[in-house]
């Protein structure tokens, strides 16, 4: 099977039933997507394919053969930061970290199809990610000082 | 388990607390872990001030059994207060002998050099770096009494992490990431019940299944490795085991922690009697990662990358399982999930040591998240009991005040009177004036795995006595912050109620339909902490709008850590006490997704939550992990009380809507 993960085009011999994420993290060695619930609840394990963030927990591998697939490793360019990254350092927008490359990429995604997201919106985007740690007013402040960031 | 250990004091030596590297790194180390609560931003703060060298090049070790002191274990809230304070002394020392070891090469006055960007400068422009001035001989010495130093002032910087680059790439290790050469997964077949007996065991299917390497029976542990998590958790699922559950063990514990004579004839004689009953469920960790744990076990040393609170007793508690001496048993503490008192217990580690050491390979255990729900130690229940007497004027005249829970802390039946006291009673005492008072407490033998959770029982304790003292307040017709003041000596604790009476506008607060607010405060472990929330209702809906909070934390290292602790704090609070409850029958639990335990998500979070510091600079540092988290279910049920939803007194508060919206679950 071919995928596109994070720019590099591979080509996996795919076991039945492989999610998503056992793939990321076992075969390529991506464990930035978190393993939260394996229900798709918690968004821990968040990934874009396609532009669009998906619970790669819950999602077959083989669903996603063609696509392009962007996990949080895949976000900085030549090691700079996407400016979302950068806005959730500033804010200090994390704790334990658990949750914070899920909330990234849908912010990231929410920024690429509305670029000046109202409060609402951006609590919207953020609400598959579950966060212990209590960090969700500084995550929607990341999400509007990136929106504000050319 | 041997969970309880003594209050040990951390060792006082700086060359096991600092040493300086040939390229000028400064490396600090602890004990303590990090799970989040920002303690490694603090120490590096702490060490970059003392030292004059930029923040990037101190490297903060913590937790690595192998290379740091011995600590207890990482909770209460102590870290920068403790440890923190030693790296201080640590680092100061280290200045003051770098400063004579230059002066002493250059004939110089120690008084007349300086430090600066890690090297000590002379007046005529000469300059020795740190590294050149260790270079023949490191820095050692024992640590002097902290009072004997005077700390550098930390300047205010904008948030600095160490761990923030790599969590927001994604690169951050936890212990489920661990990847080592011929890993192999395991799972455990747990019984329902801990220490449970294993009657039978059918494990013909999950051996056939392909991937799987071994089925380890052990006494009463079973478990399976395989070559994939996958084939492995199948495997598990496949066997089946029937358990004889041990009886429930020990005898209730009483203390008396206030006793004035003749409260029973003041509460008779008393010209109002007001009483009360607050009930608060069991609540989980519902940390996001799992249990997860790689254990690599041989013949002459054995290697634990996991999530713990307490490398040192983890350490302890493997040696002990495998028969070795502990100085053989290296514990690396990974980044791990928040933890708030879940990383106490040894778990998955465990699992994944009697796992390796059958198959002689390293071995992966991750639990499900329904293993993390059933078998993850959480808060007990608590309930209490409530008699004042209130005079003519208002003065609460007798007080009688009777709190029953399970333990607060691991370890069963073996866990100490003073330890018990120390965990399920924190908090149980009222700051306040009571006239003649009588506060007892019981601690119940536990059912299931009752544990230590983010300040123990002072959250529930403070729930319950702070929404109390609301209903005495409405009953002597007073305003409630007004009321607290009245009866508070304490000028810290004032200080922070006086601070959220300013910042909420609490005296001019405006009513619209449906608004309320409502305010409680505590002193938790000296730091004083009061909170102002506003809620709407909307239907059986409990919006929280807004909380405005004041800290006395002394001394702040990390200012912008501590905002975000307290901030997590109450958003973590807020969810507890809105929504939380954890389904349990005789101590077994009843989740096992996350729709059978919801917890608050963004959308729910307030719109915004005001903390200020008023602590004051000279004042040691107090812990500020915890207290965040004490006042804030009372301030919200005060509001909902405050708004026209009725005084509620058992948390969670909207468990009705809770109960309608997760009937649908699939
Ligand atoms: S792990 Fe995928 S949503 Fe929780
Ligand atoms: S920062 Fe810990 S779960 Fe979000």
């Amino acid at each position: 099977m071919r995928l596109e993960v994070n720019g590099t085009v591979h080509e996996l011999a795919v076991a039945d039933g492989k999610r998503l994420l056992d793939l990321l993290r076992d075969d390529l060695g991506l464990t930035g997507a978190r393993f939260g619930c394996g229900h798709g609840i918690c968004g821990a394990c968040f990934v874009l394919v396609d532009g669009q963030p998906v619970a790669a927990c819950t999602t077959g591998a083989d669903e996603v053969a063609g696509k392009r697939i962007v996990t949080i490793e895949g976000l900085a360019q030549d090691g700079e930061l996407h400016r979302v990254q950068r806005a959730f350092i500033d804010e200090d927008a994390m704790q334990c970290g658990a949750c914070t490359s899920g909330m990234i990429l849908s912010a990231v995604s929410l920024l690429a199809r509305t670029p000046a997201p109202t409060e609402a919106q951006i609590r919207a985007a953020l609400a598959p990610h579950l966060c212990r740690c209590g960090v969700y007013l500084r995550a929607i402040r990341a999400v509007q000082r990136a929106a504000a960031t050319p | 388990m041997n969970d309880v250990g003594e209050w040990g004091r951390p060792p006082q030596r700086l060359e096991q607390r600092l040493a300086i590297e040939p390229d000028g790194t400064v490396v600090a180390r602890s004990g303590k872990v990090e799970y989040g609560q920002g303690i490694r931003a603090g120490f590096a703060r702490t060490v970059a001030a003392e030292l004059a060298v930029p923040i990037e090049r101190v490297r903060i070790e913590l937790g690595e059994t192998e290379r740091v002191p011995w600590d207890m274990g990482t909770f209460g809230s102590l870290s920068t207060a403790t440890d923190g304070e030693v790296l201080r002394v640590a680092a100061a020392l280290a200045r003051r002998q770098l400063l004579e070891r230059a002066g002493a090469r250059w004939r110089l006055p120690v008084d007349s050099l300086h430090v600066r960007d890690g090297a000590v400068l002379a007046p005529d422009g000469r300059v020795l770096s740190y590294a050149e001035l260790v270079a023949a001989e490191p820095l050692a010495g024992p640590l002097p009494e902290p009072s004997t130093l005077v700390a550098a002032s930390i300047p205010e910087a904008k948030p600095f992490r160490p761990e923030a680059r790599a969590i927001v790439t994604g690169a951050a290790r936890y212990a489920a990431d661990v990847r080592l050469p011929g890993l192999l997964h395991g799972h455990v077949l747990h019984p329902p019940r801990p220490g449970s007996r294993l009657r039978m065991l059918d494990a013909t299917a999950a051996r056939a299944l392909p991937g799987v390497l071994a089925v380890v029976v052990d006494g009463d542990f079973v478990g399976v490795v395989a070559q994939h998590d996958a084939q492995a958790l199948a495997a598990a699922q496949m066997m089946t085991a029937q358990w004889d559950a041990p009886p429930i063990a020990g005898a209730p514990f009483e203390a008396v922690l206030r006793d004035d004579a003749g409260t029973d004839a003041a509460l008779a004689a008393a010209a109002r009697r007001v009483t009360a009953h607050y009930h608060m469920p069991p609540i989980a960790h519902a940390t996001i990662c799992p249990g997860a744990a790689v254990a690599d076990v041989r013949a002459d040393r054995t290697d634990l990358y996991v999530a713990t609170q307490r490398p040192f007793g983890l350490r302890d508690e493997v040696a002990g399982l495998l028969g070795l001496s502990p100085a053989r048993v290296h514990v690396h503490p990974q980044l791990m999930s928040g933890q708030f008192g879940r990383g106490n217990v040894g778990d998955a580690a465990l699992d994944a040591v009697r796992l390796s050491r059958a198959v002689a390979r390293p071995v992966r255990v991750r639990w499900t998240r329904a293993e993390e729900f059933a078998l993850s130690p959480y808060r007990p229940p608590l309930e209490a009991w409530f008699e004042a007497a209130l005079d003519a004027d208002g003065t609460i005249a007798a007080w009688r005040q009777r709190v029953r829970t399970q333990p607060h802390t691991y370890g069963g039946a073996d866990v100490p009177a003073e330890f018990l006291l120390m965990t399920a009673g924190r908090n149980a005492l009222p700051p306040y004036r009571l006239g003649r008072a009588r506060v007892q407490l019981e601690v119940a033998p536990a059912q299931g795995r009752s544990g230590a959770f983010r300040s123990l029982a002072a959250a529930p304790n403070v729930f319950a006595i702070e929404s109390f003292v609301d209903e005495l307040a409405l009953a002597a017709r007073e305003d409630p912050l007004q009321f607290r003041l009245r009866r508070l000596d304490d000028t810290r604790l004032r200080r922070v109620l006086e601070t959220v009476r300013r910042r909420s506008d609490w005296d001019a607060r405006r009513h619209a339909a449906g608004h309320g607010f409502g305010v409680a405060c505590a002193d938790y472990g000296g730091t004083r902490i009061a909170q102002v929330a506003e809620v709407v209702l909307e239907g059986e809906r409990i919006r929280l709008e807004r909380v405005w909070c004041a800290v006395d934390a002394g001394r702040l290292v990390h200012p912008d850590g501590a905002r975000n602790q307290i901030e997590g704090g109450i958003q973590q609070a807020a969810s507890w006490a809105v929504l939380e409850e954890l389904p349990l029958h005789e101590g077994i639990v009843g989740a096992a997704t996350w729709h059978d335990y919801p917890i608050a998500r963004c959308p729910d979070a307030p719109h915004a939550i005001d903390v200020v510091f008023t602590g004051d600079a000279t004042q040691a540092p107090t812990g500020i992990g915890e207290p965040g988290s004490v006042p804030t279910a009372a301030a919200i049920a005060n509001a909902v009380c405050d708004a026209g939803g009725g005084r509620r007194r058992r948390l969670p508060l909207m468990a009705t809507v809770r109960d309608r919206e997760q009937a649908p679950s699939p």
